[in-house]
């Protein structure tokens, strides 16, 4: 059996990543399974998705937790102990990361398997799509190819998954053009096949439960949500050219998040750490003071304090 | 003529935040955007009473991002729990036990899934008992925060995932929208009013409004929505914008069963709305579905005109 977990951004396309690969898997005559995980699955929010698939009919269900492949969407969920990236990973594991970055500078503060791709997805999507966020068939050609499958299940899978979501033809037909091109240009991996998976009995625990009084979940303090920075969340990070600016308020006035302050001289101010890139400010911004800019990598995570 | 009294320029709305961020709402969420806004009118001396859905995630343990109080129910029984914590708070007051200037306004939010299916009785018990809360419906129409199955709040010809393009059904749904705005009116609360997150001000000013009236006042707020409707998050101002600007979601408020529209759109083709969506991306490609997009114009046209009758 080979599983392959997802992880990504949600809107990324992480998710249909993981269909394509399991629909690719079952026209190539495999038993496949895919499955995302269940939970707050938001745009931006880190989410991870799951493909198992092989000859022998497959017991398992639930979250991958050795996986033989990782793909990563976006790096910054490397550095997010929340995303649990990491989770089950050894020297035998094959990672690809879509990134901008170089695989030196994603092992300068991260000890990586061996086998370890990076390649800028997200940067081949923007050129040749014009889209952002739009990777799902070029993630799930580029784990196909990484395990082996033929192109010809892939390109029959992307186009099957990607019609189920009411993508049109010729937009289908411009992912498959680029999907190839990432297809031909990843090779395959050399996987450690037969890697056991089973949960022995004796691991699982029984839940023990407390009285409402004891265990509700009770939150004692005021607005604490602020410890919780989103700032990971963007791909694209709105950037301010204040000398364009006519202090109109309307970003002020947009922004969901509440994450934009108007200062003493009417100009507004992102507090970065929190702003989750939905780009309402760059769209609504009259005098195109505000611009979207792409987010560099390895900045500020989504982390817990 | 409706006029707005106290908030007639952007830069009256309050600059203090009382919905942190931090959440994790999506980017980009248009009932965030309406409850952000709300709440710099109603201010943290509040319970919100939560119905199970997307705003869940606005106090998942152990993060709150209100400054005020927050209590968790099913999606079926918030309007009952905030006539608990209202009747607690009276009860409170009354034996003294709590300062008449501590007490608390009592806030309902729910989903549409919540509003206009699983709580609607519950509603209508609490409406009916005059119970003295806010109920702020974020109408993203359909089950969102469950991966966007069809709820009664989803409109003709929009795909869910519950509601597919089949064979029988091209235009996807063929269900209309429940009206819940007349729904709750037959009620006579004193107050209800619509709002969309594209205009700040008739929102702020709707808040400000219904804090005059002793009773239930209800709100139905647009929350455009990029996951479910499928566009990007950038453009939901836009989309809320053509919601009110095509006429599908009239901009009006209640007082006392007297309806106002606060704001006449000029009306564009509702093809500028439907188009910017993938969920009603059906209608224009591979063909484009005449009848249905015909349909949807007649049903906003007929509505208007009406509107239009029973002002005269």
């Amino acid at each position: 059996m080979v599983a392959v977990r997802f992880h990504g951004r949600g809107g990324q396309g992480a998710k249909t990543a993981s269909r394509i690969l399991g629909t690719a898997a079952f026209l190539s005559g495999y038993v496949a399974q895919d499955s995302p995980i269940y939970g707050a699955e938001r745009r931006g929010a880190p989410v991870a998705a799951f493909t198992r698939f092989s000859r022998e009919p497959i017991r398992e269900r639930g979250a991958i937790t050795y996986p033989d492949v990782i793909v990563v969407a976006d790096a910054s969920l490397l550095d997010d102990a929340t995303a649990r990236v990491v989770d089950g990973m050894d020297d035998q594991t094959v990672l690809f990361v879509n990134s901008s970055l170089s695989t030196d500078a994603l092992r300068a503060h991260l000890s990586l398997p061996e086998q370890m791709t990076v390649r800028d997805v997200t940067g081949i999507a923007l050129q040749q799509l014009g889209q952002r966020e739009a990777i799902s068939a070029l993630l799930g050609a580029v784990a196909a190819r990484l395990v082996g499958l033929e192109w010809e299940s892939v390109r029959l899978a992307i186009t099957r998954e990607l019609q189920d979501l009411a993508v049109t033809a010729p937009v289908i037909e411009k992912n498959l053009t680029v999907a190839k091109q990432c297809y031909d240009s990843s090779g395959p991996a050399s996987l450690h096949k037969g890697r056991s998976q089973a949960i022995s009995v004796a691991a699982l625990h029984r839940p023990i439960y407390e009285p409402p009084t004891k265990g509700t979940a009770r939150i004692s303090a005021a607005g604490n949500s602020v410890l919780r920075e989103t700032g990971g969340w963007r791909t694209f990070r709105p950037v301010l050219f204040a000398d364009k600016c006519n202090g109109c308020w309307l970003c002020f006035a947009y922004c969901p998040d509440g994450v934009i302050a108007m200062n003493q001289e009417d100009r507004p101010v992102v507090d970065y750490a929190h702003c989750k890139g939905c780009q309402i400010c760059v769209h609504e911004c009259p005098t195109h003071a505000l611009v979207a800019e792409r987010e560099a990598e390895g900045g500020v995570a989504w982390t817990a304090k | 003529m409706w006029q707005r009294e106290t908030f007639k320029k952007i830069k009256q709305i309050p600059r203090e935040e009382h919905v942190m961020p931090g959440t994790a709402l999506c980017a980009g969420c248009g009932g965030l955007e309406a409850l952000r806004l709300a709440a710099k009118v109603l201010g943290d001396h509040v319970v919100y009473v939560n119905a199970a859905g997307c705003f869940t995630m606005l106090a998942a343990y152990p993060y709150s991002s209100f400054k005020g109080s927050w209590l968790y129910t099913t999606m079926g029984s918030a309007p009952a729990g905030a006539q608990g914590i209202r009747d607690a708070l009276d009860v409170l007051i009354a034996k003294r036990r709590l300062p008449k200037s501590e007490d608390l306004k009592v806030i309902v939010l729910g989903g549409d899934g919540s509003t206009y299916d699983m709580a609607l009785s519950a509603t209508s018990g609490a409406m009916n008992r005059q119970l003295d809360f806010y109920y702020i419906c974020y109408d993203n129409e359909a089950y969102g925060n469950t991966g966007m199955q069809l709820s009664p709040a989803t409109p003709y010809a929009a795909r869910t995932a519950t509601s597919p393009c089949s064979l029988q059904h091209p235009a996807a749904t063929m269900q209309e929208k429940k009206d819940i705005f007349e729904i709750w009116r037959a009620h006579r609360p004193p107050y209800i009013a619509t709002v969309a997150p594209r205009y700040p001000l008739d929102l702020e000013e709707k808040f400000a409004r219904a804090a005059t009236f002793t009773g239930p006042k209800m709100f139905l707020a647009l929350a455009a929505c990029p996951t479910g409707w499928l566009y990007d998050p950038g453009a939901t101002p836009e989309v809320a914008k053509l919601a009110v600007e095509t006429g599908l979601w009239p901009l009006k408020e209640a007082v006392n069963g007297v309806v106002t529209h606060t704001y006449i759109p000029k009306r564009k083709p509702v093809e500028a709305y439907l188009r910017l969506q993938g969920r009603f991306r059906h209608l224009f490609e591979p063909t484009v579905q005449t009848d249905a997009i015909r349909h949807i114009q007649e049903r906003v046209d007929a509505y208007w005109q009406q509107a239009a009758q029973e002002q005269a």
